[in-house]
């Protein structure tokens, strides 16, 4: 049998096979496609150099004439400062080895190209002897293989162990007894296969499925580094989750997350599905550039891309070109520059419910309104005992005259230009200025506005709120510091002669400080210390106002140019603002009155038009201390409004608005060269020309079905969820050092089929399921471990430790204590609380779920990313920082005591117990029900009787040791607590066994 | 019951012995159960990991190491690096062209210096010069290798620390402990190889910083707490006695067996094993945290109380593992980022550490163990001569971090005692004489173990990594 192990006979070998792996294992590193790391100007990757003459001037290979070629001479040189590898390189090529290099020469030293970067290709399904076997082409290429290797395949696993294999793969959930009754005992043709259809059409498909892709996509629900504080992303994980169950074709599913954004009238949905990208982590270090790690982030994205749609480690070409793939350096950050463009905003992300919810209290709350409206501003009292409008109206009169005495006239000034160190700053409609783009810790607006400013006494800053902006602004901290919160450090006022016009004092509507201690003023922004300013935290949301008044009038001038410095340890630039002047000779002070009313004050209320008359009179009823209460049933319905889950989203820049993208020397992020343009690597298909380069095309071109790996990487990794093992068995590295396909022609038909069918997921899935090899027993006979102990082969079933997420979902599950309740945000089941308070640096307290959130699947569980959830990382799940192609699959003894001894077990332990306990049938049927709740096959005899004996024992221990047993029976009832601590001593033992936690 | 586990003990064994082609490898745990022979160095490598022991590269100096973490990096101008230039220069900038171009977390480059806040003298028969707020320290300091030239490459936080224990600055690859589970394997099978303990704040990398990264789990260092369960989950639940618990580990380990029987699966033999092992945690780990076999004259010599957590009871507790085979303990100290106040941040801190730290040092001495245990103390980076302050920030008389020079000292394991290693130029800012990157210190830490840098490896897509990633030498010159 051939496993890629022993030398080939002669006239064997295969370049792919047998040489390639050599070379690039040993040799490419110096005689590689890495132009700067070459060594004698040699490269053994490509024929036409290997056959030239080198610069020592030796042939390094004549073709047929091993004993003419320079690399035979110093494979086999014993002379230290001629050998090759060098031995101080740690290379050490086997006798074997040698001789694959020899006898390729030999034969003519032919060159393929790497199989993997060559688009599968359809191939005649094979001939086998065993006709009856194969149920589907898969069985083909599979029992082909086992036929020319002399193996025998297993005979299909039992119904108890299918609808067990079944359930697990396919909805992540063990079968419940009336299921595992009905496939047994259904004899009609197509049993199977009925099973599979209700499976697929489960909702928990996409929870099961869901999961795997969040591996890739490093979902987590904080921002990793050392604040690691939380995030709401979730929204993402649930668009997963629909997107799976819906079975969206996979070329779709792929564009949505890489450009949703950018399709034409994109969705809600469209939109939350780019937060694939947005799963990056986020430092919130004080002391960070903020740009450096936003650099790091996409490295991140391209590396992630790279290797769950290519399946190549595109990583290694960050700092140098590719060793042994042909990725140039410059390659890596072209691919950059097409996902490099995106702003990186949050959203909010209602479900019609809320949206529908909030449509209708929000109705309410104008209806209110207006009724309090009608009632305090009519003319005439409706009934007899009110008092007359002439004499309740005194305090509004008192109020418009006071504010009409208070009210300046105000000019809004549209700025000429908008300029700025770095965020992009584009002027609205409403004269307001909008910032966006990448920001950094000392940000500086430069504003100019042309006009006669003669006499101008003051300026007026109003920090607005927008839907772009976090927390709605009116500032853009999104790290550190509060959200949606600004520093204004600094402002400086300049006229046109470039004097520094001098600002004299300070007023702000509202200021409050989020970090630290120094007080939060507008003046602060005039002290000349760049450590202090203006800030308003708890103020987030909603519009506030500062104004500047000037130690003199201005003279003539007719230019204005206005600074404003945001400088903090985290970026804190104003995200909407809006610049005003007047020329009030008063001392002004910053008004709360919104500034239409403030406009409409300066007339005689008479002389309003009815609407602004409407507009007054509606704020003062807003502010009136007379309709407090009433204003306080509103207030409280207000915020009855429902939460508004938020999630992050990529939104592609405006056009006028580019992100460059560099070229960065040994990928530092200190060391940018040029500027690069977005384009594909050159050894893959090319880049349609007639399209733009941006990323949402490159989303398309990445599932173009000229990509001769995409299809081939994605269904390698579906087949290794079912086989425990891909075709390939490296599932990140289809490149020159990973693993050959053990079943090549099964791999592209695979792939080609998976193109064929619309990319539908659930169609693979059922074509898989449904074969003959996936319905073969597990049982390992000594001979095929002999053989093949890693059932590379499929000569027999998958059998394998379930995933962390499925561990927790089965025991649940058999229990009877899991929720079905899909979707979300993620939830706190119980563990101690020291994983988070002493592991990390946050101390996030795990406040424990209550109700059902305390029964969740796996998938839901709170993920942060500095100490993750313990009993999941005990079983290799992921933290979230970085993509996972392959997760591993571990057994250790702090597995043992986790479900041994974890409060989650032990209650599932528990609740089995109290059910059984409760049963009325003999001991030996308790038994078999409760055991085939958990392993889903009835217990054989000895099995029966180990477990009977034991529950006996412990039966009669108990009953002497009644605090005992009141404690592991649990829920402090009193009841029947021996018997429950008996049947729960058993269903702890059961939910123990390696068989409970196996997919077999 | 009986019959069930004799009919299959044969099975069993088989397995253990790796009869099953798969074996070895696969059941490593279950091997380690037969005390198999070592692996050799080559066979390293191996899909799920492997704890039986291994040999190293060559012959060690050190088996065990223990690195006393101090998270958020303590001045070394006030405890190691002595310079009475910078209270000359208190008050003015430090001239621009010794700046140069290093980013800052919070300071500006043009910050004022700030002087020593502690006076210093010389100790011991070397004559090594300590703040006088380690006096402890200056009682084993002919023990100590102080290394004055240390640099980094990261000077925030979290980065800072997983690069210090992983050679890359983010999350994914494996830490030191991990990398020395893997090449050496394990002593013990009743304790985790590699230990992680922590007092003070939160770790600012946290779990990454004891990751195996792309190692197999088994890898991975093992937090033992300082409240509940030191080991998550090592008790059993309220009213299962250890009756209880011992039959029904004989129970699964029977119905695991008959199924090993049944199906075949080697995995199942580990699976086995991994219960037994368990179980022998469940009495090794009370056992260790147990203090009462400790002398008071020890109790006293680190200033621990047995009942309460504290960085001397990790340090003593550190020894105890070390004794019973684990191959490396990592404690955090986190709560040295002084900011503000550097003097009291140190009073505060030291008062924590500095008895302990010497007396772990006097201890494993005493007990002929310094010689076999590399002690590792020091922070993730330095920090600067310039004096941090903003009022905005409450921040007054602190210093930033310092990424460029520090301090750290090293003691037993095949270190020089009594040694200082290293200058910084008269401000301390920039390194003057045998500059010692973490690589460095990593490529020689792994030395003293008998480990060599760069043949220790493991291929993770496509690639030979390795914790120097490319860089990193042995610093012979430490080496006694």
């Amino acid at each position: 049998m051939y496993l890629g192990m022993s030398a080939p006979a002669s006239g064997d070998v295969d370049f792919a096979r047998d040489v390639r792996p050599i070379l690039a294992g040993h040799c490419y590193k110096c005689h590689g496609p890495d132009a700067e790391q070459r060594q004698a100007n040699l490269r053994l990757d490509a024929r036409e150099s290997a056959i030239a003459e080198a610069d020592s001037g030796e042939l390094p290979i004549v073709p047929g004439k091993p004993d003419e070629s320079e690399l035979v001479r110093r494979i086999l040189s014993d002379d230290e400062s001629e050998q090759m590898p060098p031995p101080d390189a740690n290379l050490i090529l086997s006798p074997a080895q040698k001789e694959i290099l020899k006898q390729w020469i030999a034969e003519g030293a032919v060159y393929q190209p790497h199989w993997a970067f060559v688009a599968p290709q359809a191939a005649a399904l094979p001939d086998v002897a065993d006709v009856s076997w194969p149920r589907n082409p898969i069985d083909r290429f599979v029992l082909s293989k086992l036929e020319s290797e002399n193996l025998q395949r297993s005979p299909e696993a039992d119904r108890y162990h299918l609808i067990r294999r079944l359930s697990l793969d396919l909805i992540g959930l063990l079968p419940t007894a009336e299921e595992i009754d009905a496939f047994v005992a259904d004899e009609r043709p197509g049993a199977y296969e009925r099973l599979v259809d209700r499976l697929l059409a489960s909702p928990h498909y996409g929870e099961r499925w869901a999961r795997r892709w969040l591996d890739l996509a490093r979902y987590a629900d904080t921002n990793g580094y050392e604040k690691d504080r939380p995030r709401s992303i979730w929204p993402y994980r649930d668009w997963v989750i629909d997107a799976v169950n819906s079975d969206m074709p996979f070329d779709q599913f792929t564009i949505e997350q890489l450009a949703g954004d950018m399709l034409p009238s994109a969705t809600l949905a469209q939109h939350i599905a780019t937060g694939f990208h947005r799963n990056t982590m986020i430092n919130e270090e004080g002391g960070i550039d903020p740009l450096e790690f936003r650099f790091h982030a996409m490295t991140d994205r391209v590396n992630t891309t790279a290797t769950t749609w290519l399946g190549l480690t595109m990583g290694c070409a960050q700092c140098h070109t590719h060793k042994y793939d042909p990725i140039q350096q410059r390659e890596y950050y072209q691919v950059m520059a097409f996902l490099n463009n995106a702003d990186e905003p949050e959203m909010e992300a209602p479900s019609l419910m809320q949206i529908a919810l909030r449509r209708n209290l929000q109705a309410e709350v104008v209806s209110r309104q207006n009724r309090m409206f009608q009632r305090y501003f009519v003319d005439q009292p409706v009934a007899s005992n009110e008092t007359p409008w002439a004499a309740r109206s005194r305090p509004f009169q008192k109020w418009l005259r006071e504010e009409q005495q208070r009210a300046v006239d105000w000019t809004i000034l549209r700025p000429v230009t908008a300029k700025s160190d770095l965020p992009r700053l584009e002027i609205l409609n409403d004269d307001s200025i909008l910032a966006s783009g990448d920001q950094t810790k000392r940000d500086e607006y430069r504003l100019t506005f042309a006009g006669d400013f003669s006499g101008v006494t003051a300026i007026r800053l109003e920090a607005l709120p927008h839907e772009s902006l976090p927390r709605n602004g009116p500032g853009r901290a999104y790290y550190e510091g509060p959200k949606g919160d600004f520093f204004l450090s600094e402002v400086f006022l300049k006229s046109d002669a470039e004097h520094r016009i001098e600002i004299a004092s300070a007023t702000e509507t509202y200021a409050k400080l989020g970090i630290g201690s120094g007080g939060s003023s507008a003046a602060l922004a005039l002290d000349g210390n760049f450590h202090t300013g203006w800030s308003v935290n708890e103020g987030e949301g909603q519009p506030h106002t500062a104004v500047f008044n000037l130690r003199q009038p201005l003279a003539t001038a007719q230019k204005l140019q206005l600074t404003l410095i945001f400088e903090r340890h985290y970026p804190a630039g104003l995200g909407r603002f809006r610049i005003a002047v007047t020329r009030d000779t008063r001392e002004i002070t910053a008004s709360k009155v919104p500034v239409d009313v403030e406009a409409s004050l300066l007339s005689p209320f008479g002389k309003l038009t009815a609407a602004q008359q409407r507009r007054v009179k509606t704020y003062y009823v807003s502010i009136a201390p007379e309709l407090d209460n009433e204003r306080k049933a509103i207030e409280k319905l207000h915020k009855s409004l429902p939460e508004i889950p938020r999630t992050l989203v990529m939104q592609e820049r405006p056009l006028d608005f580019p992100r460059p993208t560099y070229f960065h020397k040994r990928g530092e992020f200190l060391q940018p060269t040029e500027t690069v343009d977005p384009d594909v690597p050159a050894f893959l298909h090319s880049f349609p020309t007639d399209r733009p380069r941006n990323r949402l095309e490159f989303a398309r071109w990445l599932v173009n079905s000229e990509n001769p790996l995409t299809a081939r990487v994605i269904i390698n990794r579906h087949w290794a969820a079912f086989f425990g093992r891909g075709i390939v068995g490296t599932l990140d590295d289809f490149g020159t050092q990973g693993d050959l396909p053990t079943h090549p022609e099964l791999l592209d038909w695979l792939a080609l089929e998976f193109i064929k069918q619309g990319w539908s997921t659930k169609s693979m899935h059922r074509l898989i399921v449904t074969s003959a090899t996936y319905r073969q027993s597990s049982r390992v006979t000594p001979q095929l471990i002999e053989a093949d102990p890693e059932n590379r082969l499929l000569a027999r079933g998958p059998r394998f430790r379930m995933e962390a997420e499925l561990v927790r979902d089965a025991v649940l599950c058999a229990s009877g204590l899991l929720s079905d309740k899909i979707g979300g945000p993620s939830v706190f089941p119980p563990q101690p609380a020291t994983v988070t308070t002493e592991d990390a640096f946050g101390k996030l307290q795990w406040k424990v779920s209550e109700g059902e959130d305390r029964y969740r699947r796996g998938l839901y569980t709170f993920m942060k990313r500095t100490t993750p959830y313990a009993m999941l990382s005990m079983f290799d799940g992921p933290s979230g920082e970085a993509c996972v192609a392959k997760r591993e699959v571990s057994n250790s003894p702090l597995q043992a005591l986790t479900l041994l001894n974890d409060a989650v077990f032990l209650e599932t332990a528990q609740r089995l117990g109290a059910w059984a306990a409760t049963q009325s049938g003999p001991p030996q049927l308790v038994l078999d029900d409760l055991f085939r709740r958990c392993l889903t096959r009835p217990p054989d005899t000895v099995e029966r009787d180990a477990l009977l004996a034991f529950y006996t024992r412990q039966q009669t221990r108990f009953a002497k040791r009644q605090d005992a047993a009141l404690a592991l029976a649990g829920d402090g009832k009193k009841s029947n607590a021996a018997e429950r601590a008996a049947w729960t001593s058993v269903s702890r033992a059961i939910l123990n066994l390696d068989e409970m936690i196996t997919k077999n | 019951m009986t019959d069930v586990a004799n009919n299959n003990c044969d099975v069993t064994r088989r397995h253990f012995f790796g009869d099953c082609g798969v074996g070895v490898g696969k059941i490593a745990l279950a091997s380690l159960l037969t005390g198999a022979t070592p692996r050799s160095s080559d066979a390293r490598q191996q899909p799920s990991g492997d704890l039986t022991p291994c040999d190293p590269h060559f012959t060690p100096q050190a088996k065990a190491v223990i690195h006393l973490f101090m998270a958020g990096a303590p001045s070394q101008l006030d405890l190691f690096d002595y310079k009475p230039k910078l209270a000359e220069y208190e008050g003015k900038s430090i001239p621009p062209e010794v700046i140069g171009g290093q980013r800052y977390a919070f300071i500006r480059p043009d910050a004022a210096a700030l002087g020593p806040q502690y006076q210093f003298a010389k100790h011991g028969q070397s004559g090594i010069e300590l703040s006088e707020i380690l006096p402890h320290l200056g009682h084993v300091v002919d023990d100590i290798c102080l290394i004055k030239s240390v640099h980094t490459d990261q000077f925030n936080h979290a980065p800072a620390q997983i690069f210090w224990n992983s050679g890359f600055p983010r999350p994914g690859r494996p830490s030191l402990g991990s990398w020395l589970a893997y090449g050496l394997g394990a002593e013990t099978t009743d304790l985790p190889a590699f230990v992680v303990l922590s007092t003070g704040s939160g770790i600012s990398g946290g779990a990454a910083n004891w990751s195996s990264g792309f190692l197999p789990t088994v890898y991975s260092g093992v937090r033992f707490r300082n409240q509940g369960d030191p080991i998550l989950n090592v008790t059993s639940p309220e009213g299962v006695d250890s009756q209880l618990q011992r039959e029904t580990l004989d129970l699964i380990g029977d119905l695991n067996r008959r199924r090993l029987n049944v199906e075949g699966d080697p995995e199942i033999a580990t699976r086995i094993a991994s219960y037994e092992m368990a179980f022998r945690l469940q009495s090794s780990a009370p056992e260790l945290m147990d203090l009462t076999s400790e002398t008071t004259a020890t109790l006293e010599m680190y200033g621990a109380d047995p009942e309460k957590p504290s960085f001397a009871r990790a340090c003593l507790l550190a020894r105890r593992m070390i004794e019973r085979g684990v191959r490396c303990v990592t404690i955090y100290h986190s709560g040295w980022d002084a900011h503000t106040n550097v003097a009291g941040n140190l009073k505060n801190n030291c008062g924590k550490t500095d008895q302990a730290s010497a007396a772990l040092v006097s201890d494993l001495k005493q007990r002929g163990m310094l010689d076999e245990t590399l002690v590792i103390w020091g922070g993730e980076f330095g920090r600067t001569p310039m004096v941090e302050s903003n009022p905005a920030l409450g921040r007054k008389l602190g210093r930033d971090h310092h990424p460029q020079a520090f301090s750290m000292w090293m003691a037993g394991g095949g270190m020089k005692g009594g040694y200082s290693y290293g200058a910084t130029d008269e401000l301390g800012f920039h390194i003057t004489e045998k500059p010692v990157h973490i690589h460095d210190l990593q490529a020689t830490i792994l030395h003293t173990l008998g480990l060599d840098h760069e043949r220790l490896t493991f291929t993770h897509q496509g690639r030979q990594y390795r914790l120097t990633d490319v860089h990193g030498h042995v610093v012979h010159d430490l080496l006694a």
